[in-house]
């Protein structure tokens, strides 16, 4: 027997100075109270039959001061929390991962599986042995112990009540690893893993997982299988008609059963399409949806049944995106007249264009400010503007790159095709009688976008200082170029690249990763508002917010130069607001069979044993059951006259 | 026992013991009211038999033939009965039972437990003895009263006359309890004291550690015509007691721990009853005239009782 509360001498002294003030009590408890009578030899009589039961009267009271002492001696060795030696040394340590992930949204078991998943953890918990020790933890992107090691049950049920399903994928590997090292020079660590199952290999960039000496067991959740979900969404607005956008969407039915359903499309609220669909069972449908309007912020995807049910997964049935916003481009054109120059830029109606004279320009605009755009056709200003600039066939000091010897008849031998100012354009056979060699600056970052030969570049972007730059080392007017669909996509690609407008699909950020969104003030910290409500702070490093996401739906980000507080954030004007979307989109989280073997390092995980529920090996529950049932036979026996 | 605890019992011990109420509306207008018309109805109860002078058992110069005694050297002559010595030829002297005035001795227990809680027994008492001494002195008989506990105490001495019954009323006002019951010892000395005989009311609890009955008896040995009134308190038969207590005695001060239940209370009471039983029939078994006098029963309906009851008067 081993006193795991107070020791055996303080428990001594307890008894000691207890059992005195009762015994004193209970001396006390003998003074009656006195009344008067008017004549004693009436109660004589009666008391001489009393008399002879007075050894029995004596008997009963001691027998009742030996019943409060027993109390007494109950309750003061509760205290001491005594416990056999071989249940101290043999209690255990658990590890208890409780996925979060959203597949445990899941409501093929009432209400779903996270729910289920955590009376499971209760159970073990309320059949705790006295000297175990357990730590819970959430399972999802991450992992978070919510709690420390203990063996008080309320203080575990507690832990349990903050575990809360998310919309991302489980990371198995780092949630291992954090309980092996948790249960690290451990005597009879457990790992218990509380899943649905679907969570990949425990292996990651370090390797596979290494169990040691810990036993796992593992607690199957979940039944069904049948679940459809969207795997891809991305939307992107079309170069030349930026008012309409395409869709590019997957469906994927995860389920063993043919799936007929209705997928919706939102514009901003507003349903812009309906489809009905049937999936064959682990079909993965791609869908294209060209040429769409009605939209300008936000896109939103829905599945739904056609018979009006809905599947077993709610969370992968709904997906998000936003529309880059437009806004129209200034453009100033510095030229002494150039019509395909015109004619191409009136082909956005996003663009708003100025038109000057180089005289004009140096008179009144030398400085270039107040424009997203600059283009310089044949005119290089000594001084380069304050913004991004186009220069066509550049020459002179002003140029931001070396003009170089004169080519004759050169050509787009070399293209850099994944650069944006040349995407969707044919640049190979277009015909030059004559242009120049541009030298770039390595140094500063330049890059050859179009090389003649392979050693003459004569399309080159860069940056000077804050400014982007793009340079054509040809006049347009001495090609065949200006006739040709590449030329009006090369100048729209051209001012997309200054202004950020890309062309390219617009994918949502994935839940579970660490999102890294830019920010473009100097603030440390941002503020996000999230999809649920309510908002959050994020610190922001090297000018990108950093948050690990885990809901899908529409962020805003807001990134004041104000200090922000949660209970007063920065205020809207001058706030730098960025939107972003995030989806689940990952067609293994979508598939929900459950898993009924886990097989780690090489073993397969256990069966959960040894809780037996409602029954604490804690003695001191025992000692005070009972006292209680002492105190209850002590009001009984006192309240019928038994011992008084 | 803690400080407050010895201040309640002490507080309980006077309160019990003595909580007697004040005496000054004791017989009030009211009482005396009650009283005149008792004295008539006393009066039509014993019609024929009250003439303001009351036939005694002595003999001497009445009118009224008692009986026959020999003749003894110095006799009288003419009072002997000349008829019986022609036929009996023996000298006879005829006796007459001479008439005189009632000798009534109220003798009123003012012991300690005559004052037992609400002191409502001694008050009772007091009030009978008002009342029958209001009868005797309206009658011309000769009243006389005295306290006792286990002595004589208080005498008022003896008077007559209807309009003495203030006298009696100062002397009942002024009566307090104190002291333990011994009857006995008590009306030894009382008829010691009063060599002319007559009725003895006492009007008493009867609490006598020593026995009831030996001051029944002194007084029916010393040929005094005992009448009791036994003054009883219903509360008292059914004490308001529960739990460990102890009893203590507001006359002797014994004191007695006892636990007490409803087995005990109900002993209690067949004790008590036991006890008034013993006294009714030691009564009726000696031809002593008794009467209960339950406090709790109005005062001018005992009184009556008292009348019906006989004895009282002759």
């Amino acid at each position: 027997m081993i006193f795991a509360g107070l020791g055996f001498a303080q428990l001594a002294a307890i008894f000691g100075i207890a059992g005195a003030a009762v015994v004193g009590l209970y001396v006390l408890r003998l003074r009656r109270r006195t009344v008067a009578i008017p004549f004693s030899p009436l109660w004589q009589r009666i008391l001489k039959d009393k008399d002879a039961t007075t050894l029995f009267s004596r008997l009963k009271r001691l027998l009742s001061l030996l019943l409060q002492l027993a109390l007494l001696a109950l309750l003061v060795f509760a205290l001491g929390d005594p416990r056999a030696a071989a249940t101290l040394v043999k209690g255990r340590t658990l590890v208890v991962l409780v996925d979060a992930s959203a597949s445990m949204q899941a409501t093929d078991v009432s209400p779903n599986r996270l729910e289920v998943a955590k009376n499971e953890v209760k159970a073990m918990i309320r059949g705790l042995g006295g000297a175990d020790r357990m730590l819970i933890a959430q399972m999802d992107a991450m992992v978070t112990p919510l709690g420390p090691m203990s063996g008080d049950t309320s203080e575990l049920e507690r832990a349990l009540d903050q575990v809360k399903a998310t919309d991302a994928r489980a990371d198995f590997p780092r949630a291992l690893r954090f309980a092996t090292d948790t249960l690290r020079n451990v005597e009879l660590g457990e790992i218990v893993v509380v899943s649905d199952g679907n969570l990949g290999p425990a292996l990651d960039a370090s390797g596979p997982v290494h169990l040691g000496d810990d036993k796992l067991s593992f607690v199957s959740v979940g039944k069904g299988k049948r679940n459809v979900g969207i795997t891809q969404f991305s939307v992107r607005r079309y170069p030349l008609d930026k008012s309409r956008y395409e869709v590019m969407l997957e469906v994927t039915n995860t389920g063993p059963e043919q799936q007929d359903i209705e997928l919706s499309l939102l514009g901003d609220g507003n349903v812009v399409d309906l489809t009905k669909l049937r999936l064959m069972p682990g079909e993965r449908l791609p869908r294209f949806y060209p040429n769409l309007s009605g939209a300008s912020r936000t896109l939103e995807a829905k599945l739904a049944n056609v018979d009006g049910t809905h599947d077993e997964l709610p969370a992968d049935d709904h997906a998000y995106a936003l529309l880059p916003e437009r806004r129209r481009a200034k453009v100033l054109v510095v030229t002494e007249g150039n019509t395909y120059l015109e004619a191409a830029l009136l082909l956005d109606e996003y663009l708003e264009v100025t038109q000057v004279t180089p005289l004009d320009y140096v008179n009144k605009h030398a400085s270039g400010s107040g424009f997203d755009v600059v283009v310089f056709d044949r005119v290089t200003p000594a001084t380069p503007p304050r913004a991004h600039a186009l220069y066509l066939d550049p020459r002179g000091p002003g140029s931001p790159v070396k003009v170089d010897a004169e080519l004759t008849a050169p050509g787009f031998d070399k293209i850099d095709r994944k650069h944006p100012i040349v995407r969707f354009t044919a640049l190979d056979d277009v015909n030059v009688a004559h242009g120049h060699k541009l030298v770039p600056d390595v140094a500063a970052g330049d890059k050859i976008v179009g090389a003649f030969g392979g050693t003459s570049p004569i399309l080159v972007s860069g940056s000077r200082g804050a400014y982007k730059f793009v340079a054509l080392g040809f006049d347009v007017r001495d090609s065949d170029l200006p006739l040709r669909v590449a030329w009006p996509l090369f100048l729209l690609n051209t001012v997309n690249f200054f202004t950020d407008e890309d062309a390219r699909y617009i994918s949502s950020f994935r839940t579970g990763d660490v999102w890294r969104v830019p920010v473009s003030t100097q603030a440390t910290e941002a503020t996000l508002s999230l999809p649920g409500g309510g908002t959050e702070r994020v610190p922001v490093h090297e000018g990108r917010a950093v948050y690990l996401g885990e809901r899908a739906g529409f962020y805003e980000l807001t990134a004041g130069d104000t200090a922000a507080t949660p209970e007063q954030p920065a205020p809207i004007s001058g706030a730098n607001k960025t939107a972003f979307a995030a989806n689940l989109l990952d067609a293994e989280e979508s598939t929900i069979a459950p898993v009924p073997e886990l097989v780690v390092d090489g073993k397969t995980a256990g069966k959960v044993e040894g809780f037996h529920v409602g029954v604490r090996r804690e003695i001191w529950i025992y000692l005070l059951l009972a006292a209680v049932l002492l105190t209850a036979l002590e009001w009984a026996t006192y309240h019928r006259r038994i011992t008084v | 026992m803690g400080l407050l605890e010895s201040l309640r019992n002490s507080f309980s011990r006077r309160s019990d013991a003595g909580g007697s109420r004040g005496d000054e509306d004791l017989f009030d207008d009211d009482f005396q009211r009650k009283l005149d018309y008792l004295a008539i109805v006393s009066r039509r109860v014993f019609a024929g038999r009250m003439r303001a002078e009351r036939r005694t058992k002595k003999t001497g110069s009445g009118v009224e033939f008692a009986d026959h005694r020999e003749y003894q050297p110095g006799d009288d002559f003419r009072y002997l009965d000349w008829n019986v010595y022609q036929r009996f030829d023996k000298l006879l002297l005829r006796l007459f039972e001479e008439e005189e005035d009632l000798a009534i001795y109220f003798i009123v227990d003012a012991s300690g437990s005559m004052a037992f809680g609400t002191g409502e027994k001694l008050r009772y008492a007091k009030r009978i003895c008002a009342a029958l001494a209001y009868v005797g002195l309206a009658n011309l008989d000769r009243v006389c009263i005295v306290s006792t506990s286990d002595r004589v105490m208080m005498r008022m001495a003896e008077t007559r006359g209807k309009a003495r019954i203030f006298k009696v009323f100062r002397f009942l006002r002024e009566l307090e309890s104190a002291g333990t019951t011994d009857l006995g010892d008590a009306l030894k000395t009382f008829v010691a004291q009063h060599k002319r005989r007559g009725l003895a009311v006492l009007i008493s609890d009867l609490y006598d550690p020593q026995g009831f009955e030996r001051g029944i008896n002194v007084l029916r040995y010393n040929k005094f015509d005992p009448f009791v009134v036994h003054v009883v308190d219903k509360t008292e038969e059914k004490p308001k007691l529960f739990g460990d207590v102890l009893l203590y005695d507001c006359e002797t001060g014994d004191e007695r721990e006892v636990t007490v239940t409803p087995k005990v209370l109900a002993r209690f009471r067949e004790e008590y009853e036991k006890y008034i039983h013993d006294i009714d029939r030691f009564c009726a078994t000696r031809q002593v005239p008794y009467v209960r006098a339950d406090v709790s029963v109005p005062f001018d309906e005992l009184i009556l009782r008292v009348f019906r009851r006989g004895g009282f008067l002759r």
